[in-house]
């Protein structure tokens, strides 16, 4: 048995050990072939599929945010620009643990929980694979620290982008506006734009891919697809997690248009400055009567709208939110009485509707009354001014009897016509889209504003400007160009000119003017001459504020009743509340024979008209009048120093 | 001249240095062959990372001194210590079972000084403990045999199973059973085997399979299943593979490994890189490469004078090349991924030395022939 075991056919074994070898080798070469098929199919047949897969992996399209127009004043002073700020920014797709990320992040600098909060919410509510600001306005030693570290925070960046920075900061905010965050809803309601016109307005979602802030208000928001410009694109090669290699192709983006306004820096900030100084709240609204162009648009209290950029903290907002509201923009939103300073307007009307002449004298007890009535509507000037005045004095004396008296003989249907022809009631078209309208009376509006009928008391105080009728500081501003135009209204327009680049392209409006019929030119002309003698001794109005002027101005003051008067009190400013004391407006245009400017005053609670708002409304002409002589000094001095500057360069 | 001065001394050539260093110059070339483009795809896939090489190198290096070792020692005396070798290996086995550390949920090192796996021993113990059973029996076995060896072999495969790391234990049952086919086994019971296989597939999914290994199957048949998590390797490799074309991108400029969209680019993924970079011409010099080293090791196999060697070295080789099978096939679509390097490849620790030793014991075959014959 043992032996029969061990016995070995070395012959056979050999031959069929090498049987089984070929067997194997065969097999091999057989998976090889496999193997090889394999990656034939792969590398010939189905190459084309694989490169453009590889392809698709490692380019992508992205957008490039075109660059933001600048907004210049009309002497090419930049009002608005771009400036780099440096932001913490996340992709959130591309995180691993965002709650770990943050209190990394945390610990290296200071990023406030509101900051995080207001984070997520954007994140929650915007769309994908899109950076977001976790924190903006980073310090050059907060980007240093990040920048070494950054090898950390798979997913956040450091990126520079170009934010709205507004030099003259609170001086120009009510009119330049400010931008914001683009919001969901702003994109749908692009979308529905883009449905509803469609056409190429260039608001539009894949216009603003690269984009994260558009103009929330004032021109920014008007003008913002004039502003924004078009998106560029760039083909880029990026790796895994999506940071670029190498740019591959570039379609330049077209930046935005930049805008030169009519607005005079100047002037606008000697009109803010005017107000300043007397801690006034309220609007001036300064205009070009041969334009309709804005020299100047103030609403004091005002903010800093540098605050916004990269967003504003709760607390801060809340600063702004106070009693005063700065963030109201009075020249545009705010509606006033007009009060007196109407009266030339409604003289006006009154002689061209011939139900007064420039010989109609009245009695001016210092009251009126409606005949079988006992109410008494008060003159101003308790004891009246005289038994025989007429519209010209009336106006230069701001006699209100009269103007009860002429309001009853115009009725409120005229008033209304009349009134709107001079553009109240209505927009002025100023390009921007929050101006409000006021409130022009008439008897459609009061039976569906106040659900009554008119009464003829009614139009007993709208002779005054007050009662129902409110307007705006730019409509009055707008009815005062209007006489100083001989009746031409201009649509009023902050922005002059277009420019992309060297090309200019003026500012058109729509509907640039209208024609009010004038009828016999001595009307206008003995409404203008009243409006001078406002001006003038011995007894107009604003004579104290505008006597010494180095130039003739027209103008009518006014003081508006905030809180009505029992017929038995007496209006005194001590016993009210502040907030009830009486606004001050002034109205006017100068010089006389030539007009430049044209001008709206209101100060908010300030008292009577001719004490306090029209020595504001001298400063402002006098700030745009005179400076003439001091701009050429200034323009000398200048062009001096230009002079020393090309010699340094020389000497380079 | 170096040429001139080899064919001038072919009477001699085995008396040469390398002869008596026992190292065999034909398999030796091969694996130094595909030791430098080893080093070339590296340099690429590790983002030319000097540091990368040179830890490789010195993996090879210590490779070869691991094979020249091996070398040294005669069949003979491995077939007399191959008992002790596989007893110690399942001690080990045994102890990583009940003491092993944990590396990603799976218990395959221990620590005696040096952390190893123990498997690693089992890839040479198990044929070698096949090959000894075998080199005395006269052959083919006989059934009582065959089961005996079949034990040898599933003892150690299914303590690494329990590890557990399925694709390693794969290889060891295969390197055994290829010790067991080159003894002779009858075709009939290969077909039995094969056909009791299919059988068993549906219960090992059922019951022996864990969910990850489960999960890999799956995702194979269907890499769209979930194309950023396990099925997004198999998908990034074939278009890494893919797009490599004929003539591949150039060295360096593979744009799936250079910008990181290939995972693993340095180790198991590596076929990737290389035919993305190189494309097929390059992959058919790898293959024909790695089909050089496999028939010089046949054909060594085929010299060898003793059963044991015989077995033991043609085991080696085809195990070898189950290694390039299964990696390539994997990256390539074909298997499932499973977490083994591509050999002599892949940069790596482990499995480099094994391979050589592997070599090593091949060299020592075609060197300890008694010369008298030829």
């Amino acid at each position: 048995m043992y032996k029969r075991q061990a016995i070995k056919d070395v012959g056979k074994e050999t031959s069929m050990f090498f049987v089984r070898c070929i067997v194997a080798l065969l097999f091999v070469v057989i998976l090889m072939l496999v193997l090889i098929s394999r990656q034939v199919k792969l590398q010939v047949l189905d190459h084309e599929k694989y490169q453009t897969q590889s392809e698709n992996n490692r380019i992508s399209v992205r957008p490039v945010a075109p660059v933001r127009g600048l907004i210049f004043d009309r002497n090419g002073i930049l009002l608005a620009q771009n400036r780099s700020i440096f932001a913490l920014e996340v992709v959130p797709e591309q995180v691993e643990d965002m709650q770990m990320l943050i209190d990394e992040l945390q610990s290296l600098m200071q990023v406030s929980d509101e900051q995080v909060a207001k984070f997520q919410e954007q994140v929650k509510f915007r769309p994908k694979f899109k950076s977001y600001i976790l924190k903006s306005n980073l310090t050059e030693k907060e980007v240093a620290l990040f920048s070494v570290n950054q090898h950390r925070f798979i997913g956040a960046s450091v990126e520079a982008r170009l934010e709205r920075y507004y030099p003259y900061a609170g001086d120009l905010v009510h009119v330049l506006g400010r931008m914001g965050a683009i919001t969901e809803k702003d994109l749908e309601k692009m979308d529905q734009k883009d449905l509803d016109e469609n056409q190429d307005v260039g608001l539009t979602r894949q216009n603003y891919a690269a984009t994260n802030k558009m103009g929330k208000l004032g021109l920014e928001r008007y003008y913002e697809d004039i502003l924004h410009g078009a998106v560029g694109s760039e083909k880029v090669e990026t790796d895994v997690r999506g940071r670029v290699v190498r740019v591959l192709e570039k379609v330049e983006p077209i930046s935005g248009k930049d805008i030169y306004l009519h607005l005079d820096l100047d002037l606008q900030k000697a009109a803010a400055d005017a107000f300043k100084e007397v801690g006034a709240r309220g609007a001036v609204v300064a205009v070009e009567p041969s334009t309709g162009g804005v020299l100047a648009m103030v609403s004091l209290p005002t903010y800093d709208p540098n605050l916004f950029t990269g967003g504003i903290s709760s607390a801060e907002y809340k600063k702004l939110l106070t009693a005063e509201r700065p963030l109201y923009n009075r020249a545009v939103q705010g509606t006033y009485s007009p009060a007196s300073t109407i009266k030339p307007h409604l003289a006006w009307l009154g002689l061209q509707q011939q139900v007064i002449t420039e010989n109609t004298r009245i009695a001016d007890p210092g009251w009126f009354s409606l005949p079988n009535s006992e109410h008494r509507y008060r003159d101003w000037k308790p004891w009246g001014h005289g038994a025989t005045m007429g519209v010209l004095q009336s106006v230069v004396q701001s006699c209100d009897t009269f103007f009860y008296d002429l309001a009853v003989r115009l009725g409120i249907d005229n008033i209304y016509q009349g009134m709107f022809k001079f553009g109240f009631g209505q927009k002025t078209g100023l390009d921007i889209v929050e101006e409000k309208i006021g409130i022009l009376p008439s008897r459609e509006w009061k039976k569906t504003a106040r659900k009554q009928p008119w009464y003829m008391g009614d139009t007993v105080n709208i002779g005054i400007g007050q009662g129902f009728w409110t307007v705006t500081p730019l409509q009055l501003a707008n009815a005062t160009a209007v006489i100083a135009n001989d009746g031409i209204r201009y649509q009023l327009q902050l922005a002059k000119e277009f420019a992309q680049g060297n090309m200019f392209e003026a500012n058109v409006p729509v509907e640039s003017y209208h024609q009010i019929d004038t009828g016999d030119g001595s009307w206008l002309d003995l409404i203008k001459d009243s409006m001078y003698k406002v001006t003038q001794p011995p007894l107009g109005t604003a004579r104290s504020a505008f006597g010494d002027a180095g130039y003739m101005a027209a103008g009518k003051t006014g003081t508006a009743q905030v809180k009505s008067i029992a017929q038995d009190e007496e209006y005194d400013a001590d016993k009210l509340d502040k907030k009830f004391h009486d606004n001050a407006l002034f109205i006017g245009y100068a010089p006389y024979d030539n007009p430049q400017i044209a001008i709206a005053v209101i100060m908010e609670n300030a008292g009577g008209g001719g004490g306090n708002a029209a020595p504001i409304a001298r400063k402002i002409m006098d700030a745009y009048l005179l400076k003439e002589q001091a701009s050429s000094a200034v323009q000398n001095a200048q062009s001096m120093h230009v002079q020393q500057q090309g010699d340094l360069t020389h000497a380079d | 001249m170096l040429t001139s001065f080899n064919q001038s001394n072919t009477h001699k050539a085995k008396n040469n240095l390398l002869w008596r260093l026992h190292i065999d110059a034909p398999l030796l070339l091969g694996l130094l062959a595909l030791m430098c483009f080893s080093l070339l795809v590296i340099y690429s896939a590790g983002g030319e990372n000097l540091g990368l090489i040179k830890r490789q190198m010195m993996r090879l290096g210590a490779g070869l001194v691991v094979m020249l070792v091996l070398a040294q020692i005669s069949p003979r005396t491995l077939r007399q210590w191959a008992p002790v070798g596989f007893v110690i290996g399942i001690g080990f086995l045994l102890a990583v079972l009940f003491f092993g550390e944990s590396s990603k949920g799976a218990q395959r090192w221990i620590n005696i000084g040096i952390r190893f796996q123990p498997s690693e021993i089992m890839k040479l113990a198990v044929p070698m403990m096949v090959a000894w059973y075998y080199a005395e029996k006269p052959l083919p076995p006989t059934f009582k045999q065959l089961v005996i060896g079949l034990v040898i072999v599933a003892v150690p495969t299914i303590l690494i199973m329990k590890q557990p790391d399925l694709g390693t234990s794969l290889l060891i049952a295969a390197s055994g059973l290829f010790v067991i086919f080159f003894a002779g086994i009858r075709w009939r019971y290969i077909l039995g085997a094969l056909a009791a296989a299919l059988v068993m597939l549906p219960i090992m999914w059922y019951f022996v399979m864990h969910d990850y290994q489960k999960g890999r199957v799956l995702t194979f048949l269907n890499p769209e299943r979930d194309p950023l998590g396990s099925g997004y390797h198999i998908i990034q490799s074939q278009i890494a593979i893919g797009s490599g074309g004929i003539y591949g991108k150039g060295w360096l400029n593979g744009t799936q490994s250079q910008l990181e969209f290939l995972p693993e680019r340095h180790t198991d993924f590596i076929f990737a890189v290389l035919g993305e970079e190189f494309g097929l011409t390059g992959i058919l010099i790898l293959l024909g490469l790695y089909l050089f080293v496999i028939g010089r090791g046949i054909y060594i196999s085929l010299q060898g004078q003793e059963t044991f060697s015989r077995l033991l070295g043609a085991s080696l080789i085809l195990t070898f090349f189950v290694y390039i099978f299964v990696n390539i096939g994997m990256v390539s679509g074909l298997l499932p991924v499973v977490g083994l390097p591509l050999p002599l490849i892949s940069y790596g620790g482990t499995s480099i030395v094994t391979l050589m030793a592997g070599f090593g014991i091949l060299m020592s075959i075609q060197t300890h022939r008694r010369l008298h014959s030829t």
